[in-house]
């Protein structure tokens, strides 16, 4: 791995899109098992959760074109991805829009412990040092839960008015 | 996935997080960087550079004629795009002994260029004086040079082999006090300009200029030193006397002075 500062960067990046996942998935799950709670609105929320991470992989690629603008030659893919295994790694979570792989709910947060583990490895390694690099992470993780929230959010409500509107009787 | 191990997970997680939040706590306020400051930041040196004309001696700063000009514009007909000139003969030396004033039969400049003095912090005691050969004028143009341009400026025509320091054929200054410019890394100039012009007899107006130091610095490849003094300032020609509708009342001068120890 690189150690430079555009590495650090591209890592921040990946941490912003996917590593507020698992706790974002964790609640979504202890919520949908309240059967209290999990009427109407609410029950949209588990089973738009592989949707959300989709829309996150779409967005991520989304943020990959957009720093590559205009030039998309092999030249400067190659000079841009600082981490090329896991950017592809995080481009895989476009996947999840797949019928067959949408029903493996576990899937996408084995996706996002990759970044998860991104956070923990700089917990590790600067816990004792006070260079930053922790409260860094941790503000990016925390933008990332607000973002997988959000993300989540407005999936299950899209989800949640189209099944309202397919169960409106036609006039 | 079965209830215990989401629950598992969540807690897993949670303390990861707090974990992090924890570690990642200074106990400290962060204190936002002070604003840039939008002052001018001025830097100055204690340069001190005095005039000598010994060869060789590196304590003695001499005139770098060659490398020198003064340069002069004004708009064309008062209204258009500059007409620029530049004066081909000048010095450095201090003719208001007007037994100074005289032909010189000699190819280049007569008197000494050694009626300077630069105090870069102490501007209090810089000094210089200074003349220009009117008649010198050069914009390019032969025709206007040897031609118009001597009448218009009362003066006249270049003799080979003769350096004309003549009253009606120079304009002078001397500096009557040297400040530091507030507004920046320049000094305030104050000094007395003397030119005849159309006029019966010289007059000397009081003229303020914005001098500026170019530091010292050795020349690259070389085994000694430059610095470079830039002095700006303007004149109403028709103070003078000199009636030209082929340009603007205010001339801006600009005078590069080159000094070397060699």
């Amino acid at each position: 791995m690189n150690d430079g500062f555009l590495s650090y960067l591209q890592q921040l990046e990946m941490i912003a899109f996917f590593s507020g996942y698992p706790l974002v998935f964790a609640i979504s799950y202890a919520i949908a098992e309240n059967a209290k709670i999990n009427k109407g609105f609410i029950s949209f929320i588990l089973p738009s959760l592989p949707f959300s991470y989709g829309l996150l992989g779409i967005l991520f690629l989304g943020l990959q074109l957009k720093n590559l603008y205009p030039d998309y030659s092999s030249a400067n893919i190659n000079s841009h991805l600082q981490h090329p295994y896991l950017v592809i790694w995080g481009l895989l979570a476009i996947l999840f829009f797949i019928p067959g792989l949408r029903k493996k709910k576990q899937l996408p947060l084995i996706h996002s412990f990759a970044f998860f583990a991104l956070i923990l490895i700089d917990l590790l390694k600067h816990f004792s040092n006070s260079n930053g690099i922790v409260q860094n992470d941790m503000k990016v993780y925390a933008f990332s839960l607000i973002f997988n929230m959000c993300t989540l959010l407005v999936v299950t409500t899209i989800g949640y008015l189209f099944k309202l509107s397919q169960k409106t009787p036609a006039s | 996935m079965k209830r215990f191990n989401n629950k598992l997970l969540m807690i897993i997680l949670l303390i990861i997080s707090g974990y992090g939040i924890i570690s990642s706590c200074t106990h400290k306020d962060q204190v936002l960087p002070a604003a840039v400051s939008t002052a001018v930041k001025i830097t100055r040196g204690n340069h001190i550079h005095l005039p000598g004309l010994t060869a060789g001696d590196t304590t003695q700063w001499k005139f770098d004629k060659v490398h020198s000009a003064v340069n002069w514009s004004t708009p064309f007909l008062e209204v258009g795009a500059a007409l620029t000139g530049k004066f081909n003969q000048f010095g450095v030396a201090d003719l208001s002994n007007n037994t100074k004033l005289q032909n010189y039969v000699v190819a280049g400049q007569p008197l000494p260029d050694t009626s300077w003095a630069f105090y870069e912090g102490q501007p209090e005691k810089s000094h210089f004086a200074g003349y220009v050969q009117i008649n010198q004028i050069n914009t390019g143009e032969p025709g206007r040079d040897g031609g118009c341009l001597v009448t218009t400026l009362a003066t006249t025509k270049i003799v080979p082999g003769t350096q004309n320091l003549t009253v009606t054929n120079i304009a002078q200054i001397k500096t009557t006090s040297i400040t530091f410019d507030p507004a920046g890394n320049d000094y305030i100039v104050v000094f007395n300009f003397t030119w005849q012009g159309g006029l019966a007899a010289p007059i000397t107006e009081s003229i303020t200029g914005k001098l500026t130091y170019v530091p010292k610095a050795l020349v690259p490849a070389g085994t000694y030193s430059d610095f470079g003094l830039t002095l700006a300032f303007q004149i109403n020609k028709a103070d003078f006397g000199i009636i030209s509708t082929e340009t603007a009342d205010k001339i801006d001068i600009v005078i590069n002075a080159n000094f070397n120890n060699k």
